[in-house]
């Protein structure tokens, strides 16, 4: 986004266009600054094999380490996944670990919640604390495990805490599937048999709406698709209310009406289907209910006329872009798209895009969506303890299918609405940040207030962890070893984050904080189950009080080193576990098939050794076949076939705005929000307006302006650009902390989770991201 | 003795600045405004929504050109700039006076004051950091999620960057100034 560049230099047509001022610098992130000098040639004490953390992706990364300090990221050649890249956010992964505002010492609250006022504890202090607040709580609550709730932003150490809250013995786990990729996870699996991989090294024709690879990264897409595109292999439509770096990259450009994908999606399978440009074949023997499907599509006379009106996509574009990608199937893919829960229909969006990319054969094959192969680990198996009195989730009547990750928006709500059958009173909360990242904010703060106790594990004072009453300060991802990950797909290896530096100040990794709290913990709680938990009762007087606590020993998965259950992990594998440790990448075969082709280019797996076709025509659904319905839906109110509702269509009244929210490449979420370098690169984010309409309200670029909803309000700067239409408005997520101990990010540009308003869509409770409209002024 | 040089894969380039904060990290450039040795030239979009230009907006990495022919050199009162080895142009930070002389001179604006070395700073194509230590990528190509950069010896006819720039169309920026600039954009 150039705007916020502030170039003074362009090779050429350049834009006078400037900004003023740079990032602020307080002076103690200017001395830290110093204090983490650049690499220096000569007495490298050791390089590392890590893998990044600065977004989902997991890129493999070399950390140079000298005299205990980590001076230098580099990408890690090994991994076919990374393939040997590192983004501007891995890069500065460094400045994460020597954040001068990083949580050093566990806290406990010490004034009004909310306060920001904090004392710092020993380690045994705070687990202290929580085990009183925890065993009152239960006690009260007659051991409803329930009672006390789970939530975990995404990361590699997940897994850790999940099997705290597993043996802990609650119903409710949430994470960040309803705010972000459960419709579209479901939408394919239901669909085709899985959410797959596209194999964009390989795809000659590529949907992508909404999904901006070229700014919100995913690995390898991003990395194989654009170097194919511009006319190099790969054509790329996109559809989008604005106009991306991705956009800048396609064949063609559909702005399309925000929310309106579905309406496009099923007049595409309207011109193939009565032009009869689907793929017959795999139709006739892969597809599962196609007639009915043929006859719903065509008496519903979801023509491209018809979308038009709705979209706001030209019909002739509809029927070229659905003519051009049968013309070029099965290497033709409707894009998944990841963080995309965007408006009530969102599950039938995704199965219609998946039905639609079917239509033409690209599923399972070269060029089309692969689901590949993984490399199994050995589990660590632990048997979770069974508690009697553990409620079931109170919001799993609040969507049709309410999984394991829960739905946060309908869970938070209940629980403030006082809907809740029976009270929630305690949070445990792994590195995740809902307060910037659920709609809403007005509402979490009141849900984390309500709550007797939270308790944060987190590297970062965010918004969340100023809410908290227990702070337990986790190290970065360089201080320490994570569990071994295996990541499945067509070039699947497994990889290993190794401790690169020893975590400094008094921080831990979250398999030691699991550790000393649940030895804190287990034998208190346990009274608490025995008291009022007859079936334990009763089989302690079977089987004697030690046989029964150790179903119960919360201690049990925690008994061991990470480095020790990493060995184990991959034990199947030989040699696996050293390669790990040194190289940070194995998979079989490795040594032979890794080549290094060029410069720039490294091969993982010959050709023929490669997995883009492994379901031998058998998918993994019901049928085995492509589902063209599921019926079983029906039953709970889920239309079993896509369809178009007049209730989908939002009107955007005169003079407001419908507002979209997004990425860019320098920042992660509200992960990255104080990070030295990238607000370095990007000052702050800005509110993308359309230029005629800021010139018509007298608004200019830098302008502050007021966003305000239903729900709430916040200030930023205005982008005035003909990148987007007159009635959207747009910023990226992340920015307008209010945590004053981020410095950097501190009330640093807009917060759309004070202005987004919390609608969930029917399948999963998933929250809508897209229906909101806003107006704005100029302050 | 190489000839070092750079090809550009110009449309791989999403924008997504990671060569710039490679280089940054590498380099310690300080993270103020104005700091930065290399970037990413953007031209904006032009048309009226929804009727945009796909092709009009561009992005174009950018840094010092290691001109053959550099005028930054010819305008050094001190000689702090000079031919190092393998035809890099390179700044003594013990010479120079910052008299600025040369980022006026420079036609590709690469260069700027250095508050950390108190210098005319610019791009060595890593040369006191990876080269120095055996490596032979610069920090920007190693990083590069879409590959745009190639580096490598122009005189050796073998080397990737030779091979690509016999086979491919490329322009450079401002031939006709006479720098005879090193960086090659590939068509």
């Amino acid at each position: 986004m150039k705007v916020e560049i502030s170039r003074r230099r362009f090779l050429q047509g350049s834009v006078a266009m400037s900004v003023a001022g740079g990032v602020s610098l307080s002076s103690s992130s200017i001395m830290a600054s110093a204090a983490t000098p650049a690499k220096k040639v000569g007495n490298e004490d050791k390089k590392v094999a890590t893998l990044c953390e600065m977004c989902v992706n997991k890129c493999a990364a070399i950390a140079h380490v000298r005299n205990g300090v980590v001076e230098k990221l580099d990408p890690n050649p090994l991994f076919p996944k990374s393939r040997n890249m590192l983004c501007a956010r891995g890069n500065a992964g460094i400045k994460a670990l020597y954040d001068p505002d990083r949580l050093k010492y566990p806290l406990i609250r010490d004034g009004e919640k909310g306060s920001g006022k904090f004392k710092r504890v020993s380690w045994d202090e705070a687990y202290a604390y929580i085990n009183e607040k925890l065993t009152k709580i239960l006690d009260e609550e007659k051991d409803n495990r329930s009672t006390v709730a789970f939530c975990a932003g995404e990361g590699i150490a997940e897994h850790t805490f999940k099997s705290f809250f597993t043996m802990f013995g609650s119903s409710h786990f949430l994470n960040h599937a309803s705010l972000c990729l459960a419709t579209t996870v479901s939408g394919y699996a239901l669909t085709i048999g899985g959410y797959g991989q596209s194999d964009l090294e390989n795809a000659k024709y590529v949907i992508m709406a909404g999904a901006n690879r070229a700014e919100a990264i995913v690995t390898p897409d991003t990395m194989d698709f654009f170097k194919r595109t511009n006319g190099r292999g790969a054509k790329l439509i996109t559809v989008d209310p604005r106009f991306t770096n991705t956009a800048a990259k396609s064949d063609k450009w559909l702005a399309i009406n925000v929310g309106t994908d579905l309406a496009f999606v099923l007049a595409l399978t309207y011109v193939v289907i009565k032009e009869e440009r689907y793929n017959k074949a795999f139709v006739e023997n892969y597809f599962n209910g196609f007639d009915a499907y043929k006859e719903h599509i065509l008496n519903n006379n979801y023509t491209p006329e018809w979308a038009e009106k709705i979209t706001g996509i030209k019909a002739k574009d509809i029927y070229e872009v659905a003519r051009d990608f049968m013309a070029h199937a099965p290497q033709a893919i409707y894009y998944q798209g990841r963080r995309t829960t965007w408006s009530k229909n969102d599950f039938q969006l995704r199965r219609a895009q998946a039905i639609f990319s079917a239509l033409g054969g690209g599923v399972d094959v070269k060029g089309g969506i692969c689901f590949g192969k993984s490399l199994p680990l050995v589990e660590h198996d632990v048997v979770a303890p069974m508690y009697a009195n553990a409620k079931e989730r109170i919001e799993k009547n609040e969507a049709a299918v309410v999984g394991g990750s829960g739905s946060w928006v309908a869970f938070r709500n209940m629980v403030l609405e006082n809907r809740s059958p029976y009270p929630i009173r305690a949070l445990f909360n792994y590195k995740h940040n809902p307060m910037q990242n659920m709609p809403n904010n007005k509402k979490t703060e009141e849900f984390l207030k309500k709550l007797d106790l939270v308790v944060t594990i987190d590297t970062m004072p965010s918004d969340t962890v100023m809410l908290s009453d227990v702070i337990l300060p986790e190290c970065t991802y360089l201080e320490r070893t994570d569990p071994v990950v295996s990541y499945g797909g067509i070039e699947p290896s497994i990889a290993q984050r190794n401790k690169a530096i020893d975590p400094m100040f008094e921080t831990k990794p979250v398999m030691e904080i699991m550790r000393g709290l649940s030895a804190k913990l287990s034998k208190p709680l346990f009274e608490i189950t025995k008291k009022h938990d007859e079936d334990v009762a009763s089989a302690i007087e079977d089987d004697g009080e030690e046989t029964v606590y150790k179903d119960f020993d919360l201690t049990k998965p925690f008994m061991h080193d990470q480095e020790e259950l990493n060995v184990h992990a991959v034990s199947k594998y030989e040699g696996a576990a050293e390669i790990l440790k040194e190289k940070g990448v194995f998979y079989p075969n490795m040594n032979e098939y890794f080549k290094k082709l060029g410069v720039n280019e490294y091969e993982y797996y010959p050709e023929h050794k490669r997995s883009y076709s492994v379901r031998n025509n058998k998918f993994n659904t019901p049928s085995g076949k492509i589902e063209c319905s599921v019926p079983a839906l029906a039953k709970k109110g889920i239309d079993a076939m896509p369809a178009w509702k007049a209730e989908y269509e939002m009107a955007t009244p005169a003079g407001k705005f419908r507002f979209i929210t997004g990425r860019h490449a320098q920042f992660t979420q509200s992960g990255t929000a104080n990070n030295r370098l990238l607000l370095n690169l990007v000052p702050q984010n800005y509110a993308w307006i359309n230029k005629r309409v800021a010139q018509k309200m007298g608004i200019k670029f830098g302008d502050k302006i007021e966003v305000s909803s239903k729900v709430g309000k916040t200030t930023i700067k205005a982008y005035p650009t003909e990148k987007i239409g007159p009635d959207t408005l747009f910023f990226v997520h992340g920015f307008g902390v209010y945590s004053k101990a981020l410095s950097l990010a501190y009330n640093n540009g807009g917060n759309d989770a004070a202005i987004l308003e919390d609608g969930i869509e029917p399948m999963h409770g998933s929250s809508c991201l897209h229906d909101t409209i806003v107006e704005i002024r100029k302050v | 003795m190489a000839r070092y040089g750079m090809a550009l894969n110009y449309k791989n380039c999403i924008n997504c600045r990671a060569c710039e904060s490679a280089c940054k990290e590498e380099n310690g450039v300080l993270l103020l405004k104005d700091h930065y040795r290399i970037w990413v030239g953007v031209k904006e979009a032009e048309g009226q929504f929804p009727n945009i230009s796909i092709a009009s907006q561009t992005y174009h990495p950018s840094q010092c050109q290691h001109c053959d022919n550099a005028p930054c050199q010819q305008v050094c009162p001190t000689n702090a700039t000079y031919y190092g080895k393998d035809g890099m142009v390179m700044v003594d930070p013990n010479k120079c006076i910052l008299c600025t002389y040369c980022i006026n001179a420079c036609p590709y604006d690469a260069r700027y004051v250095d508050q950390r070395t108190m210098t005319v700073d610019k791009c060595t194509f890593c040369s006191d950091t990876r080269l120095a230590a055996g490596e032979t990528t610069t920090a920007c190509q190693a990083t590069c999620p879409t590959k745009v950069r190639v580096f490598g010896d122009l005189d050796d006819p073998n080397s990737e960057i030779s091979v690509l720039l016999a086979n491919k169309e490329y322009r450079q920026v401002k031939e006709h100034l006479g720098t005879k600039p090193k960086l090659f954009y590939i068509l």
